[in-house]
């Protein structure tokens, strides 16, 4: 399924300055097509994360419109909005993501309890084993470092998202071994069906990606891949 | 600490409270002419049980092997202790005075938490 | 999900059952308390069933009849029985019933002293009809019937001055003095009197003249019992008339002020607990942003996340309802002599079910504050913005 940002455009009220209004996101149109990996680089503060917000539905854009398949992402109410992402869309933040109340295990379960659906253990079992974090299952998120709390944020939205996945900084405490794991992971996916959008900084992405797209203060380009591999 | 000590130390604590109880605040009926009622023995005989229960609490924090069992030798005490004032040892024939209404309800509570303690107490170290 | 959230973080469970805990416990034992008081009172009433109490003048001196009556503690005075006709003979004067009182020595069955009454149980209006409720026949010679908290069963002996008397009835309880008395006719009182010259106590009447320590006196419908009170006053020599609503009014005043404070009391644990809630709730908001905003992420809508809240803290409220109730239980019920004692007022439990229905009430009242104080709390965190929350903890 094809997630496509129609002109879509992020404001904040800032006090200071002679403008109030500034742009996070400029307006811009984007689309991220299933089989695909897409890429989007750029500094900390340009925006990257703002945009992958309102891609996975949880930040409404000031303008503009999201759409998943033929579904326009901001008109629904909160509730089937909420069913929608649970559903299509598996999102990998930034920072830590696990309930600490709940093991490993329960914690990758959780979107599909949410809901009161059959718990997909198998297949959560099979990811962990993938990803290195078969032995952590029954163990709680403080105890585990911040490379294996990665990733069972991804094997979560890995079962979780059936035909998206919005990765930010998925590599950011892995080192390498586990790095090109996890991004063959994402490729993996994408050949599977599913439209996959990375944000990261990491160079060896390149490799892995269809689609590439630089962001700067709110602006993105997209990048030509063989000039930016020379 | 370990977790099967804990209800030793409650025991401890509550068997504390009923001997210097039995002597003081939760006495039985005092009489002006300093004759005894049947409340008096009453009061004698939850004294020594007290002290029973306590020298248990305190070999079930001491000894290793057989806490289990001692927790277990803590229950019937406890039952003797809620039977005494009353079921086992008369009390003096009018509610209003000091055995029934004060010492009688609180030595059956008190030895009714510390049976509790003992039967908690039991299960853990059973556990183990 | 919610089981585990309460489990799994051992110390916020605690502090918000604990607080339920301490509100349902104030809520349930002061309306036991106040409830109690009031029954207390009504019984007072019913068994003071007369309009007017005609005693020995040197009674009123002694304020030992109200004690007796309101705390059980014993007295005797006397005055001669032909106050009983005089007392007839007053105008707007319909029924009057005497009734003769002993205290007892330390009987050696009892190791206390006791109230001895004796009443005729043909006239008597006031004590017979409860005694009726437990003796279906009539108190014979020797017999008595005693009160709730005297400790000795049907068909038990014990000994007044010598004098083997057989228990023949328990009586129901009443929450006043009348509780702690033993109850026998005039041929047993007289009996007994004899007894008791015998062992040295005098009643300072001359001997063999038949005495009694008080008429109860019902006034005729139509006159004015102030009316029928001074008359009484002028017309019976060594004899005060009292009328028994002054007793009850003193009563009912005190339970009046008791039943303030503890209202007063209920309000402002209320208020204080509602709003430690509040402000417990509302410090959690931060604590567990982050947890909404992951949920909000894996695709938790709003209505979901609130419901958690609520769920969560009415879990606390039932389980702070539960215990505080059960705690409070154990205290009210086993000490209800000594509350009784310490309040000096009449005081009679409610009976079982309406216990029931209280503690029920107090449980589900618990779980209601609970709820209500997390509403805000449950807004708050399901408007969590998920993208910013999480930023946050970077």
């Amino acid at each position: 399924m094809t997630i496509k940002a129609e002109k879509i455009s992020k404001q904040y009220f800032r006090k200071t300055g002679s403008a109030n209004y500034f742009y996070a996101v400029s307006p811009l149109s984007l689309e991220i097509r299933a089989g695909e990996v897409t890429l989007l680089m750029g500094r900390s503060g340009s925006g990257k994360t703002t945009l992958l917000n309102m891609l996975a539905g949880l930040l409404a854009p000031t303008e503009g419109r999201v759409w998943i398949g033929d579904t326009d992402l901001y008109s629904l109410d909160d509730k089937a909005l909420s069913r929608l992402r649970s559903e299509k869309i598996g999102v990998i933040p930034q920072s830590r993501s696990a309930i600490d109340t709940l093991t490993v295990m329960e914690n990758i379960l959780l979107p599909a309890k949410l809901y009161g659906k059959p718990l997909p253990a198998e297949s959560a079992r099979q990811w962990m084993n993938e990803l290195g974090i078969a032995h952590l299952q029954d163990a709680r998120p403080a105890e585990l470092s911040g490379g294996e709390l990665r990733r069972m944020a991804i094997a979560r939205a890995m079962i979780q998202g059936s035909d998206i996945l919005l990765a930010d900084e998925p590599t950011g405490d892995l080192d390498d071994e586990n790095t090109s794991l996890v991004l063959s992971a994402f490729r993996a996916a994408a050949h599977a069906g599913k439209a996959v959008l990375l944000v990261t900084h990491e160079k060896d992405a390149l490799n892995y990606a269809d689609q590439v797209y630089h962001m700067s203060a709110g602006v993105i380009q997209p990048v030509d891949q063989n000039k930016e591999q020379s | 600490m370990r977790k099967q000590s804990i209800p030793a130390i409650i025991l401890f604590l509550i068997s504390l409270t009923i001997i210097i109880g039995s002597q003081s605040f939760l006495s039985p009926c005092v009489h002006e002419d300093g004759t005894f009622g049947p409340c008096h023995w009453a009061g004698q005989a939850l004294f020594g049980v007290g002290c029973a229960l306590g020298v248990t609490a305190v070999l079930a924090l001491c000894v290793n092997r057989a806490r289990f069992g001692v927790y277990l030798s803590a229950m019937p005490l406890c039952t003797l202790g809620i039977l005494t004032p009353g079921t086992l040892i008369g009390l003096c024939h009018m509610s209003t005075m000091q055995c029934r209404m004060v010492m009688q309800p609180a030595m059956i509570i008190l030895f009714s938490v510390a049976l509790l303690c003992a039967l908690t107490g039991a299960i853990l170290s059973a556990r183990k | 999900m919610t089981i585990k959230n309460l489990v799994r973080k051992p110390g916020r469970t605690t502090v918000l059952t604990l607080l339920t805990a301490f509100l349902a416990l104030a809520v349930f034992g002061g309306s036991v308390v106040v409830l109690s008081l009031r029954s207390g009172l009504n019984s007072l009433e019913a068994r003071l069933g007369a309009d007017i109490i005609l005693v020995p003048s040197e009674a009123q001196s002694k304020v030992s009849f109200q004690n007796m009556f309101l705390q059980g503690t014993t007295g005797a005075f006397y005055m001669d029985a032909s106050a009983l006709d005089k007392a007839l003979e007053v105008e707007g004067v319909e029924k009057a019933a005497p009734q003769t009182f002993l205290a007892s020595l330390k009987a050696d069955c009892c190791s206390i002293k006791i109230q001895v009454i004796g009443i005729d149980p043909e006239k008597d209006f006031t004590v017979q009809p409860w005694i009726a409720r437990s003796l279906t026949r009539a108190l014979g010679d020797m017999d008595v019937a005693v009160g709730c908290k005297v400790e000795a069963g049907i068909g038990e002996i014990i000994r007044i001055y010598e004098q083997r008397c057989k228990v023949v009835a328990r009586l129901e309880a009443t929450g006043t003095g009348l509780d702690t008395a033993v109850y026998c006719n005039m041929n047993t009182m007289n009996q007994l009197l004899k007894a008791a010259e015998e062992k040295g106590v005098s009643h300072k009447m001359a001997s063999g003249d038949a005495v009694i320590s008080a008429v109860y006196i019902k006034a005729k419908d139509g006159y004015d019992i102030d009316a029928v009170n001074s008359q009484l006053n002028s017309c019976v020599r060594k004899a005060t008339a009292v009328r028994t609503r002054s007793m009850i009014t003193g009563v009912s005043d005190s339970l009046a002020g008791v039943s303030r404070t503890v209202t007063i009391l209920i309000i402002a644990v209320w208020l204080l607990a509602f709003i430690i809630l509040l402000l417990a709730f509302v410090l959690i908001i931060r604590e567990r942003a982050r947890e909404f905003a992951v949920l909000r992420l894996l695709g938790a809508s709003r209505g979901m996340l609130a419901r958690t809240v609520l769920l969560e803290s009415a879990l606390c409220g039932l389980l702070g309802g539960v215990t505080g109730v059960g705690l409070s239980a154990l205290l009210l019920f086993p000490f209800a002599q000594l509350i009784e004692s310490a309040l000096q007022l009449p005081y009679l439990m409610p009976d079982v079910i309406n216990v029931v229905w209280l503690g029920l009430g107090t449980v589900l009242l618990s779980v209601i504050v609970a709820a209500l104080s997390s509403v805000i709390a449950a807004y708050r965190l399901s408007r969590v913005d998920p993208g910013s929350a999480l930023r946050e903890g970077n």
